[in-house]
């Protein structure tokens, strides 16, 4: 491996492209014509413009990616997250035209793309699940039958859904037909698949994810659990590690298991299992992400492992460098999304022109972030402006830090409102500050009224 | 209309049908009714600064009003008029220059096939949507097609070599 196509955009195509000049590969970029001298751009050796500023015609666009990779002499791609990140007919792409995907098998990623198929290969290599359908259910009556021995609260999820959308929660049985039929109807029309699972819903309950990481060789190892409970509509907003409220031995226990599971199926690379958390402690399996996670640093950032140069490690063919023990876990990290985003306007996106970008710095204060003043925010991609990462030797010392990181946080533009105040916000409550806290948090705080104000 | 006004519009429709020939004159001087109506047209090889196929691949896109937010701006063409015939400036207005694009990442082909006649030479009018060029991404062969028309007065990109989505192919004269 020589060169590497970073085929994505933002803070996650930097970062990218710093690991690779680190380890003295050559580093293409690739953009849109609306991110046109992004710092990516700027930075690597070489890049391409590949099409016009909405994605489906760029970033998404698997044969203008191929040609520009052809056209650079590339030999890899790694595609971030988001975009073609998960797509196994991209990664097979890649291997007919001889250029390493820098991710997991695509057998191996279609398997785990598909909730059921997921689901099914998971609860066979031992992962607990809610009780629920291990399997898509296409007869209503069924459905309902299983609802009603499961217990209400349920929850009917589309096979082929993701990014909290295509799922609804039934509370009484009454109410089940009708969301049976919605979800499937709607899961049809916009994933193109109208299978859909039906599982026991917690309405209390965190929101837990093992980093795994695995050769070609057949070894695998975990890099601790991340708790990423603090959730709006499904989307995370602050992560950190190790997950608060669950025992050291509780997150290597369940992390084991996690690995032993995508081992199971060939998994190759860097993964992330969710797992939800119920109150009493038990944990079930909800999904596998095929690729690196928006919030790798904090992983990163307690392991001192660069989980980017192990994916590509792996994607040459080397065998881990490490095994389970040893990999030290040090301290506390937490990672805050600063997002355009309005909290005053139910977090509408704020896209528009960068006057002003102050951001932290200072001692154990890791910032990855594409923005700078007089950059454009475009309204095509998704609102992430910066991720602010923090280190502690303990969670209190983190997140006294990482308040202070917020309060020197200062992005202004003209319509630009950004989630750093309100994120301190997250911090100074309780149920946060005392670790309890679950996807339930920033509901409860909204309905307190307790809002943030735009930065 | 007066008689001075549809004398105006005849000899410019005649004007601009003898420009639009295959082969177009350098001069037109036409005469009726008094009136003389003059046009020098600009030669193919003048008429652009625009840049070359051999811009540098992330340098900004030359002209792609469809797409690119901010196109940098295109050299007007010399004003067509000359012979101080104070009565032609009103009738011919300058032909503005119009760049083709590519419309996705790939490799430029001029012609359908390997040996084939291209599209479209120089001096040729192309119509709107006519078929110009193809970009081939992985063995997808993508159509160039004009999105307006004009008088092919230059090529800007080399055959077969490798382009960016919106770089420059073509530059054409309006009619």
């Amino acid at each position: 491996m020589h060169t590497v196509l970073i085929a994505n955009r933002g803070e996650i195509a930097l970062r990218v492209l710093r690991t690779c000049r680190e380890m003295g590969l050559r580093t293409v970029a690739v953009f849109s014509t609306a991110d046109e001298g992004s710092a990516v751009v700027r930075e690597a050796d070489e890049s391409v413009r590949i099409g016009p500023g909405p994605a489906r015609r760029s970033y998404n666009h698997i044969p203008a990616v191929i040609e520009a990779a052809r056209m650079t002499g590339a030999d890899a791609i790694h595609p971030g997250y988001g975009f073609l990140s998960e797509n196994p007919d991209f990664a097979e792409v890649c291997a007919a035209e001889g250029i390493t995907f820098v991710g997991p098998p695509p057998q191996v990623m279609e398997r785990l793309g598909d909730k059921a198929s997921a689901r099914a290969a998971m609860v066979a290599a031992g992962l607990p699940l809610l009780p629920g359908s291990t399997d898509a259910i296409d007869d209503p009556d069924a459905a309902k039958a299983l609802a009603d021995e499961i217990g209400y609260p349920v929850i009917i999820k589309a096979v082929a859904g993701g990014g909290g959308r295509g799922m609804a929660v039934v509370r009484e049985a009454g109410a089940f037909a009708d969301a049976y039929r919605r979800t499937r109807a709607g899961a049809a029309a916009a994933f193109g698949d109208g299978r859909v699972y039906v599982e026991r819903y917690l309405d209390s309950a965190r929101h837990v994810e093992i980093q795994v990481l695995c050769d070609a060789h057949g070894d695998g190892v975990h890099l601790g659990a991340r708790d990423c409970s603090v959730q709006r509509r499904h989307q995370k907003l602050v992560e950190e590690t190790p997950a608060p409220g669950l025992s050291i031995q509780t997150q290597h226990a369940i992390g084991a298991e996690a690995v032993r599971a995508v081992l199971s199926v060939g998994y190759e690379g860097a993964g992330t299992v969710e797992m939800l958390v119920d109150p009493a402690g038990g944990h079930y399996f909800m999904e596998v992400n095929c690729r690196l996670q928006v919030e790798h640093p904090v992983t990163e950032m307690v392991t001192g492992i660069d989980l980017v140069a192990e994916q590509l490690r792996v994607a040459m063919g080397e065998p881990l460098r490490f095994t389970q023990n040893d990999i030290r876990f040090d301290g506390v990290a937490v990672e805050c999304r600063i997002n355009a985003e309005d909290p005053l306007r139910d977090f509408a996106p704020t896209p528009g022109l960068l006057d002003a970008v102050e951001l932290p710095g200072g001692p154990f204060v890791r910032v990855d972030t594409h923005i700078a003043a007089g950059r454009r925010i475009p309204p095509e991609y998704d609102s992430l402006l910066a991720k602010v990462v923090v280190w502690g030797p303990d969670r209190d010392t983190a997140l006294r830090r990482m308040d202070r990181a917020l309060a020197e946080t200062h992005i202004r533009g003209e319509r630009i409102a950004t989630t750093a105040a309100f994120l301190r916000g997250v911090l100074a409550e309780p149920d946060f500050r005392a670790g309890r806290h679950d996807t339930g948090l920033l509901e409860r705080m909204r309905d307190r009224a307790v809002g943030g104000v735009p930065a | 209309m007066t008689e001075l006004e549809t004398v105006l519009a005849t000899l410019h429709r005649t004007a601009s049908a003898m420009a639009a020939d295959a082969r177009p004159p350098a001069r037109i001087r036409l005469g009726a009714s008094g009136v003389t109506l003059e046009w020098d047209l600009v030669p193919a090889s003048a008429a652009l600064a625009a840049p070359t196929a051999a811009a540098a691949r992330a340098a900004p896109p030359a002209f792609d009003d469809a797409a690119v937010p901010v196109p940098t701006a295109v050299v007007p063409a010399p004003v067509p008029v000359a012979g101080g015939a104070p009565v032609a400036a009103a009738v011919a207005s300058p032909p503005a220059q119009h760049t083709l694009t590519a419309p996705t990442v790939g490799v430029f082909y001029r012609a359908p096939e390997p040996g084939a006649a291209p599209f479209v030479d120089i001096g040729e009018l192309v119509a709107p949507g006519q078929q110009v060029g193809i970009v081939e991404a992985m063995k997808l062969m993508i159509p160039v097609e004009a999105d307006r028309g004009g008088r092919l007065v230059e090529v800007l990109c080399t055959d077969a070599t490798a382009v960016e989505f919106g770089a420059p192919l073509f530059a054409l004269a309006a009619e």
